[in-house]
């Protein structure tokens, strides 16, 4: 009894556990908004940036902003 | 309680710690299939095989999940995750060190983890398969003794 339990119940409860999980925190995994100069003005781009730690966030060469007047640095892990 | 039955339980507990890690990053990144490839795409050096590695990454942590439940390939599920996180983790390190682009292409709510952070996370779970081997040993060696003595 108690060796199915740890050969059935435990391995559905731990999958059936992380895909819930999976579902639950589907909204951190999207990339975030930033905005990045060009000759134009701006533009609207996609980033992995959270916008949590220290670092300065890039897309290649160009500085990501959170903001379309490009004046709040979108920050990223050092 | 007798070792063999300590040790039993710790490589349970630890094989059921894994199996949530690996299908949780897997579900996340099946969710998003594209957007994973679009990630592994801007990631260096392995821009080349995103296609590939976007679709043989979740399968793979699917199947260790899934065998880390069959005591016959417990052991060697174990050490495939121990090859699997120690090599995302060599990468990650060596992405740092040389690379001046890095973009997150992490699963689910552990991209919000620093590098540093996510670093650690990866050497517990390695330290986690890696004790799950040497015990599942100790434990098939404890049998074995048994086996002997009767």
């Amino acid at each position: 009894m108690k060796s199915n339990f740890l050969k059935l119940v435990l391995p559905a409860f731990a999958i059936l556990l992380a895909v819930g999980l999976a579902f639950a925190t589907e909204e951190s995994n999207l990339p975030y908004v930033g905005y990045i100069a060009t000759q134009s003005g701006y533009a609207e781009i996609q980033t992995d940036c959270p916008n949590l730690g220290e670092g300065y966030c890039y897309e290649g060469l160009d500085q990501v902003f959170n903001d379309s007047g490009l004046t709040d640095p979108k920050r990223t892990w050092d | 309680m007798s070792f063999k039955g300590i040790y039993s339980k710790l490589v349970t507990l630890f094989s059921f710690l894994l199996t949530i890690l690996f299908t949780y990053t897997a579900v996340s990144k099946l969710n998003h299939l594209d957007l994973f490839q679009w990630r592994l795409e801007r990631m260096p050096y392995i821009s080349s095989y995103a296609s590939l590695i976007s679709w043989g990454v979740p399968f793979l942590e699917l199947v260790i999940a899934g065998l880390l439940w069959f005591p016959k390939y417990r052991t060697m599920s174990l050490y495939a995750s121990l090859i699997l996180l120690g090599s995302f983790t060599t990468y990650i390190i060596v992405v740092l060190k040389y690379s001046e682009s890095i973009p997150c292409s992490c699963g689910g709510v552990i991209s919000v983890l620093g590098w540093r952070d996510h670093i650690l996370l990866n050497i517990s779970f390695m330290v986690l398969s890696l004790m799950g081997i040497l015990w599942s040993k100790k434990q098939y060696n404890i049998q074995t003794n048994q086996n002997t003595v009767q």
